[in-house]
């Protein structure tokens, strides 16, 4: 909401500056978002009289001008603009003007004559354009015959002001209006408002009561329903007065009725709308909810089916407009219209919030409402309106309002003491001070049972329910800077976060001291990832849960996998000239029990990660060359032993979107505990990359099941151990790990470690045939260990791999 | 005799001072002299020759020259060895200016930094972590924080819904009432609990359609406005530094009452008036409040035994203010460029 200071200033004196006033407020929550002053850019525009005009000499389409602008004498200006006349009074920039529009005024020559500043259109001084005759939206400005000459331009054109900008909050609905604020600058000046007198002169001998039928059929959706009828009405513009309070509102002009309602609207806080008395059939309006497939055809000249239950005001054939939105095209106001219902009524505002955001439609009216408007004030609201029209000559009023309030609205009580305050708030504001803010907020204080206080909101205040809400009325009026700080009594508490998040911080920890950069991305994803990353068409991957309303076609689904962000942020790398991408991430996917959703979906931490690029960063005597399957799976063991998972196995596994031949699995008896592979060349042609990439893919419950705690101390050997290495040739496509797992359980009881450290493939190695080399190491807690001990304990591995894989021992 | 060792071992004194200029010119000298066959240990050998009477005296001349010598040898030794390894030294060097070998150095995301700042902060003032679900129940969301359908209040966080009951949670208040209703009712609560929130706000360098929220919440008998103030001020002062300024502002949230935003001095200007705080030295950090009699109830709390404060805060709004980053797509684009600084 806007208001400006003048019209502010109307109803209440204060010396603070707009800024300082703007502040005081704010701090006492009504916050000011915005002071924005209508004169930026209006320096060095002055009005100015057209002397002379003449055509340029050399020039078929510009004119030269002879402008009066109060100087001594007067200036040349040249213009394109086809509208001027001599005599005109016009706005003119002069020399040095910065305009609203951006522009900067030098002098210049035009073909030749020189122009002393520029005369203005409405764009380039950012005027609404709207209801200007046609040669001045495009020509220049004109302003009134009576207009002073040489004054600055800002000041006969209403722009002398400042404007509030609020950003008020969701429960405050009494500050929507210039009262609301006059009344919280009251409280905080001190100042008494001088209220203007409200009391509309009624004419003629028929009562509204005969003229009109108003009813109300939903009343818990439109609890009152006041009415006036006004005669004789005379269409015309309003004066510029209210055209300007307007304007420093936000709301255009249209015509003096609908000015007069908006004014009000914002003056009194009432939403109010004007019916075309001849166009409401039957001369009967109804508050009544919609019947399903009805159709309202509303001001902006659209037509929408009801759903059926939306509250709308009807005449004797159809919805003359959807209640507290927008008013119906048929009952418009025009210039024809001669005589005017006005309404101004309580509508309930979940009922209109639905409303509105069903049909896309939010105005200051239903804004209004779903906040709250002061059941009270419709018939004041009336009276104002009638009074400002009549008193425009722009009407007569008729006798009496119909007002239909079936069940009027008793003031809820709330009781309090000043000790439960100030406990609440850690303060010592005397009782009598806390009296003193709630009555100068309108609140009615007496004593109630057992020496609480008995108190009643004002009517205006529909926020206030417990004692709780008075707590905060007078803590932002003693103001918050005078509550004290202290910090909370009290047990003392063991701070603690769950195991599974310690575990995630250390698998993070790990990770990027493995040189591998965490990202942090969106939860949705598209369905067309599914096809990219090569998930199968049966995959319950594929079930990703669909948002209702998503925010682009980009992301309607929540992800199922980490990997499509991960390929996104690697693209978006690639793109960027980043080629050595490391990244992981540790976030929930979202797997849902079924679709569509009856219950909460699972959300399962996962840890994925992709590494491409060089094996170390550029520089000389680095390792550049790129890194491969062996490089990612290194830092997967590396990860799993940090973490304490020990004992697993690696067998070739599967994964949609890994190479089938380079995929290795790391297993746990049945469970899978990580996944670490190539790209699949499907998915890399799906993402347009020729490089080779690797990904790795876990489940952080599965990995946090087989990671111990703490690490458990082996005591230091006191023996020497001894070395001995093995190499052997085997088939080719024996894989080491079953080699290395026959080893170790063969080794006898001296077995310490077995470390692969060759694999050689190529002459004088037969083809068909590879080399292995093994270092193994020997070592006992008791003794130092005999070559003969060690001897029958290697003879055994080598008989042993012999046997299973048919194993020759190498020279 | 006694004649042939002084010129013996004067003669040896002069080559060793004056001619020997390294360690295997010393050698043979040392071997000439000294040596089994050397000249003053022939000498040594040859004393029987000499008088029974005499022996001890000229025994003693020879054994003195001999240590002299020693002596003097060994100090040449050293001064030999000290010149040979200046020399050595003087020859061998390299280009220290040479970049060192590196491997890749892995980074947290600067968000994930800033949320164990502030997990580390509160948990030190006695604060426990808790969990939610990001995909919740309406209830959790908005009814339990006493937002009912239809509250206009629900306009400040547009949705994304995935039905009428279940919504990607818009901030991480459910955890409020999860809690809560995990507890014994009335015990005392001190926890915060962190994660990523959804709203339906287009993305754009101050709005993201995800981010990352803290929600702080402390119940125990007699907890006051005053409290809330404390303990946000330590925080903010941690967090940032000692002697920022810090308001409060009276504001509105529907599971708050008395509500407050909480504002800092503008960390770019420090108060003066900049482009980031719009000219008003203020910048909104995270919203606060004394806990909604409803809001306990709801969770089975008694609003008459106990009271409480909530805050709420956005992890990467304070990213942004410590590290000075001006947009925040820069935290979702996972820009290595960017990711590397932190």
């Amino acid at each position: 909401m806007q208001v400006s200071i003048k019209w502010l200033k109307d109803y209440i004196d204060f010396t603070e500056t707009p800024e300082k006033l703007a502040d005081k407020l704010t701090m006492a929550g009504i916050p000011v978002e915005n002071v924005i002053r209508a004169d930026a850019g209006w320096e060095k525009v002055v009005t100015g009289r057209l002397d002379k005009v003449e055509p340029h000499p050399d020039s078929d389409h510009l004119m030269v001008c002879e402008v009066a602008v109060g100087q001594e004498k007067p200036l040349t200006i040249v213009t394109g603009a086809p509208n001027v006349k001599e005599g005109q009074i016009v706005p003119v920039a002069l020399v040095g003007a910065n305009l609203p529009c951006g522009k900067k005024i030098a002098k210049g020559k035009l073909r030749g004559v020189a122009s002393m500043g520029m005369l203005c259109s409405a764009d380039e001084l950012k005027l609404d354009l709207e209801g200007l005759p046609e040669e001045q939206q495009t020509g220049i400005y004109i302003l009134p015959e009576d207009t002073p000459v040489g004054v600055p331009a800002k000041d006969v054109m209403g722009r002398d002001d400042v404007v509030l900008e609020f950003e008020l909050t969701a429960n405050r609905g009494d500050c929507f209006s210039v009262f609301g604020i006059v009344r919280e600058i009251a409280v905080l000046t001190g100042n008494t408002p001088k209220w203007p007198e409200i009391a509309a002169k009624e004419e003629g001998d028929t009562p509204a009561a005969d003229m009109v039928k108003i009813g109300i059929e939903a009343p818990e959706l439109c609890a009152r329903f006041s009415s006036r009828v006004l005669t004789d009405v005379k269409i015309g513009p309003s004066p510029d007065w209210m055209r300007q309070r307007l304007e420093g509102a936000g709301i255009r002009a249209i015509n003096n009725v609908v000015d007069v309602t908006n004014f009000v609207m914002l003056e009194l806080g009432q939403p109010m709308h004007a019916y075309d008395y001849d166009e409401v059939k039957g001369h009967a309006l109804t508050a009544r909810q919609a019947v399903a497939g009805e159709n309202l055809h509303t001001l902006d000249d659209s037509s929408r089916l009801a759903e059926g239950g939306e509250l709308v005001i009807a005449d004797a054939e159809k919805p003359a407009g959807l209640a507290g939105i927008m008013g119906g095209l048929e009952t418009e106001i025009t210039d024809k219209t001669t005589t005017v219902v006005l309404e101004a009524a309580s509508f309930a505002g979940p009922s209109i919030r639905r409303t509105a955001r069903a049909c896309g439609l939010h105005s200051e009216a239903s804004g209004r409402f779903e906040r709250g408007v002061d059941i009270t004030g419709t018939v004041r609201a009336l009276d104002r309106a009638a009074q400002l029209l009549s008193e425009m000559g722009a009407c007569r009023v008729a006798p009496g309002v119909v007002d239909v309030y079936p069940n009027p609205v008793k003031p809820g009580r709330v009781f309090f003491t000043a000790e439960e305050i100030n406990q609440r708030l850690g303060t010592d504001i005397p009782a009598g001070r806390m009296v003193e803010i709630l009555e100068s907020l309108g609140f009615a204080v007496g004593h109630g049972p057992e020496g609480l206080y008995e108190v009643t909101a004002p009517s205006w205040r529909n926020d206030i329910s417990c004692w709780e809400d008075l707590s905060e009325e007078i803590a932002r009026i003693h103001g918050f800077d005078n509550i004290p700080s202290t910090t909370p009594a009290g047990n003392v508490m063991m701070a603690r976060q769950s195991d599974r998040q310690d575990f995630i911080d250390r698998a993070r920890h790990i990770l990027c001291g493995l040189g591998l950069y965490e990202e942090v991305s969106f939860s949705f994803t598209h369905p067309a990832m599914f096809d990219s990353l090569n998930i199968p068409e049966d995959s319950p991957l594929r079930q990703a849960i669909p948002i209702m309303n998503p925010l682009t076609e980009e992301y309607p689904l929540v992800r199922t996998t980490l990997l499509s962000s991960i390929f996104e942020n690697t693209m978006r790398n690639f793109s960027r000239k980043n080629d050595d991408v490391r990244l992981f991430e540790i976030a929930p996917v979202f797997l849902p029990k079924s679709l569509p959703l009856t219950e909460q979906p699972d959300e399962v931490l996962k840890l994925a990660g992709l590494m491409t690029g060089r094996r170390a960063p550029v520089g000389w005597g680095q390792d550049n060359g790129p890194i491969d399957f062996f490089d990612a799976k290194g830092v997967v063991e590396e990860l799993l032993a940090a973490l304490r998972i020990t004992r697993y196995t690696v067998e070739p596994g599967k994964h949609f979107a890994m190479h089938p031949g380079k995929t290795a699995a790391f297993k746990k008896g049945q469970d899978t505990i990580a996944l670490v592979g190539e790209v699949h060349p499907a998915v890399a042609a799906a993402f347009g990359v020729k490089k080779k990439m690797y990904i790795f893919d876990m489940d952080i419950a599965t990995l946090k099941r087989y990671a111990a705690n703490k690490a458990s101390y082996q005591a230091l050997p006191r023996y020497p151990g001894v070395d001995r290495d093995l190499a052997i040739l085997v088939a080719a496509e024996t894989p080491a790990g079953d080699v290395e797992r026959v080893i170790r359980k063969n080794a006898g009881p001296y077995f310490k470690d077995v470390t692969l450290f060759d694999v050689y493939t190529g002459a004088p190695v037969a083809e068909g045939k590879k080399s292995l080399a093994f270092a193994l190491q020997f070592q006992s807690n008791d003794k130092t260990l005999t070559d003969e001990e060690v001897d029958a304990s290697f003879r055994k591995i080598v008989e042993s791999v012999a046997e299973a894989f048919d194993a020759e021992l190498r020279a | 005799m006694e004649e042939k060792i002084a010129r013996l071992k004067k003669q040896a004194e002069e080559v060793i001072r004056q001619k020997v200029g390294n360690l295997s010119d010393l050698n043979e000298i040392r071997v000439r002299y000294l040596g089994k066959k050397g000249e003053i240990t022939t000498l040594l050998h040859s004393l029987g020759e000499i008088a029974k009477e005499e022996r001890p005296r000229v025994g003693q001349i020879v054994n003195d020259a001999r240590r002299q010598l020693e002596d003097l040898i060994s100090e040449k030794t050293a001064e030999l060895k000290e010149k040979e390894l200046k020399a050595k030294l003087a020859k061998e060097h390299i280009d220290v200016t040479l970049s060192g070998r590196h491997a890749w150095r892995g980074h947290p995301h600067p968000l994930t930094i800033t949320l164990d700042r502030i997990k580390t902060i509160f948990m030190d003032m006695g604060f426990s972590v808790e969990e939610g679900p990001e995909i919740e129940r309406d209830y959790f969301n908005f009814e339990a924080l006493n937002l009912p359908k239809d509250h206009p209040a629900r306009d400040m966080q547009d949705s994304f819904y995935i039905t009428d009951e279940i919504l990607m949670r818009t901030q991480t208040s459910p955890v409020q009432a999860r809690t809560m209703q995990a507890h014994e009712p009335n015990s005392p609560i001190r926890m915060i609990a962190p994660g990523r929130v959804y709203r339906r706000d287009d993305y754009d360098a101050t709005h993201s359609p995800m981010f990352t929220q803290v929600e702080g919440l402390v119940i125990d008998k007699g907890i006051r406005f005053s409290d809330l103030k404390g303990t946000l001020e330590l925080f903010l002062q941690k967090i940032f530094h000692a002697g920022i300024g810090v308001r409060f502002r009276p504001s509105f949230f529907p599971f708050t009452e008395p509500s407050a935003e909480v504002d800092i001095s503008c960390v770019m200007c420090h108060g003066k008036g900049c482009r980031v705080c719009k000219g008003t030295g203020w910048l909104e950090i995270l919203g606060a409040g004394m806990v909604h009699p409803h809001v306990l109830e709801m969770s089975g709390y008694d609003p008459k035994q106990v009271s409480g404060f909530a805050f709420g805060l956005g992890v990467e709004r304070i990213a942004m203010l410590s590290y000075g980053i001006d947009d925040l797509r820069l935290f979702y684009d996972n820009d290595l460029r960017f990711l590397r600084q932190f």
